[in-house]
């Protein structure tokens, strides 16, 4: 096949420079009359390029136009590189939707310090496992870095509890107070009050705070008195090791 | 149900990637460690590792107790619809659980000094939980843990 | 106690026993672990426990029932029990099994657990 007869068929191919470029690099490699892996390594990258370009319809369509054109063209070792190259871009689709979702579970659920050693989590919309799965698993690793003494978890975004819900929120409290934290729970509305009573979930083992202004000011009030302990071992400390010089001491 | 018991029992052992043998106290610690390296190949989640390794310990420690031997088969599968998956099996040919919904309760145990979660406390740790026994020939347990999406 | 028979090592501070497990718990070695601690809260007449196990790695449930149980003993003996330093993923896996470490204050580390005792 001459020159100017693959120049003709790449004018008809090609609506655009750019896309032309590349018919002409895939069909010069095509008849370049070198075989197997060689060919396929060289059909590779041009045909990779034109199905992003075109889409898997448009290029079947020109393809087909192609193969009609020229007989000697090597469809044999053409269909199963169009194949994994489909695939593979269909994989890196996936991935890319993937990332997406977990960009998505990072944002639907945030962690905030509020204050010092208080942590916030507002919890927003529905919770498949996965996904809470995942928020948990924050949560905890950063309560346990930070060494966060009280945890307030605000259900004002979430629609609705049931029990896959309310057993989950459950497991992460009892997680959570398991690391030595104290939890806070806010935001139940009245209905979901009332489902949750009805399905005996009572979230018992946290205390609850009207809004998340009472919330702080629970958090606030156990760090006072965890501040306050700690003075009071201090001190009692101090006096014990006075204590202990007894026989030293010079009064 | 008697031939699903068989049919379990028989699951070829040389399809596992690991089959530890349970006859002592410290094999239980061995079959941990195994499922834990294999959860971490697969790329599991630092608290999807924990997981897989303590519901292995429940179930390795299940047969020591009840059965005296038996063994804990583990693969790795990467071909799954939801994602790579460690399968773990234990097989024992001890005497068998006569009401398997019952020992499923929480807080049901034959074992004095045991807390009775072990059964139903391997189910809510794994994805999929199932469990096949016929008193005088033997207990099958299979349970599956996928990775998660993210 | 002889030495044979302590499976951890312990350190006294002030009035409390400081445990710091830094092997891997299993069957065994949690029961001799228990016959150990109720020996010396005897023998050094300590007001608290207090439990590290930073570097345990699974906490299954036999485990956290023997732990509960020494819990329960030395409380007998008149000395509380403060558990701190639970790894994440091993408390997200007691959580989801429905394990409560009872007869234990939880503590978020050593700072921490002295304020409890």
């Amino acid at each position: 096949m001459d020159n100017n007869r693959l120049e003709m068929l790449v004018e008809e191919l090609g609506a655009s420079e750019q896309e032309r470029k590349l018919w002409r690099k895939l069909l010069r490699e095509a008849v370049s009359g070198a075989g197997g892996n060689e060919l396929r390594q060289a059909l590779r990258e041009p045909l990779c390029d034109l199905l992003q370009e075109l889409g898997e319809v448009n290029l079947g369509a020109k393809l087909k136009f192609v193969i009609e054109r020229i007989p000697t063209f090597p469809t044999a070792e053409l269909l199963p590189l169009i194949l994994e190259l489909c695939g593979e871009l269909r994989h890196h689709s996936e991935q890319t939707v993937c990332e997406l979702e977990h960009m998505l579970s990072e944002l639907g659920a945030p962690i905030i310090r509020v204050w010092t050693d208080v942590l916030l989590v507002p919890l927003i919309g529905g919770f498949d496992s996965d996904r809470a799965q995942a928020l948990v698993e924050r949560l905890l690793e950063r309560a346990s870095t930070t060494r966060a003494k009280v945890v307030v978890v605000d259900v004002t975004g979430v629609s609705t509890i049931d029990t896959a819900v309310g057993g989950f929120l459950i497991e992460m409290f009892s997680a959570v107070k398991l690391l030595g934290a104290e939890v806070i729970l806010t935001g139940i509305k009245p209905e979901i009050a009332h489902t949750l009573v009805k399905l005996g979930i009572d979230f018992r083992m946290v205390a609850i705070a009207r809004d998340l202004e009472d919330a702080l000011r629970q958090a606030i009030a156990l760090l006072e008195e965890e501040r306050k302990q700690r003075r009071q071992i201090a001190w009692a400390q101090g006096s014990n090791f006075s204590g202990e010089g007894e026989e030293h001491h010079d009064t | 149900m008697e031939g699903k018991v068989r049919e379990l029992l028989d699951i070829p052992a040389n399809d596992f990637d690991v089959v530890v043998r349970i006859a002592r106290e410290e094999d239980i610690a061995v079959a941990r460690q195994m499922a834990k390296q294999l959860a971490q190949e697969l790329g599991f989640s630092l608290a999807d590792v924990t997981k897989v390794a303590t519901a292995v310990s429940e179930l390795a420690r299940n047969i020591y107790r009840y059965a005296q031997t038996g063994k804990i088969m583990i693969r790795k599968r990467l071909e799954e619809n939801g994602g790579p998956t460690i399968e773990v099996v234990a097989v024992d040919h001890g005497p068998g659980i006569e009401d398997v919904d019952l020992v499923l309760t929480k807080g049901y145990t034959t074992y004095e000094r045991s807390l009775g979660i072990g059964l139903s406390g391997i189910r809510r740790l794994m994805d999929s939980f199932e469990i096949a026994s016929e008193v005088g020939t033997g207990t099958v347990v299979r349970v599956e843990k996928r990775r998660r999406r993210f | 106690m002889t030495h044979k028979e302590r499976v951890v090592p312990t350190i006294r501070v002030g009035d409390c026993l400081l445990v710091p497990i830094q092997i891997d718990l299993d069957d065994k070695t949690v029961e001799q672990l228990q016959a150990q601690l109720l020996a010396e809260i005897q023998e050094q007449r300590v007001r608290a426990v207090i439990l590290d196990v930073r570097m345990v790695e699974v906490i299954d449930s036999y485990i956290s029932y023997t732990l509960s149980e020494t819990a329960a003993m030395a409380r007998l003996m008149g000395c509380r029990t403060v558990i701190c330093g639970i790894r994440p993923p091993v408390a997200l896996t007691l959580a989801q099994m429905g394990i409560e470490l009872q007869g234990f204050l939880v503590a978020r580390d050593l700072e921490h657990a002295l304020t409890l005792v």
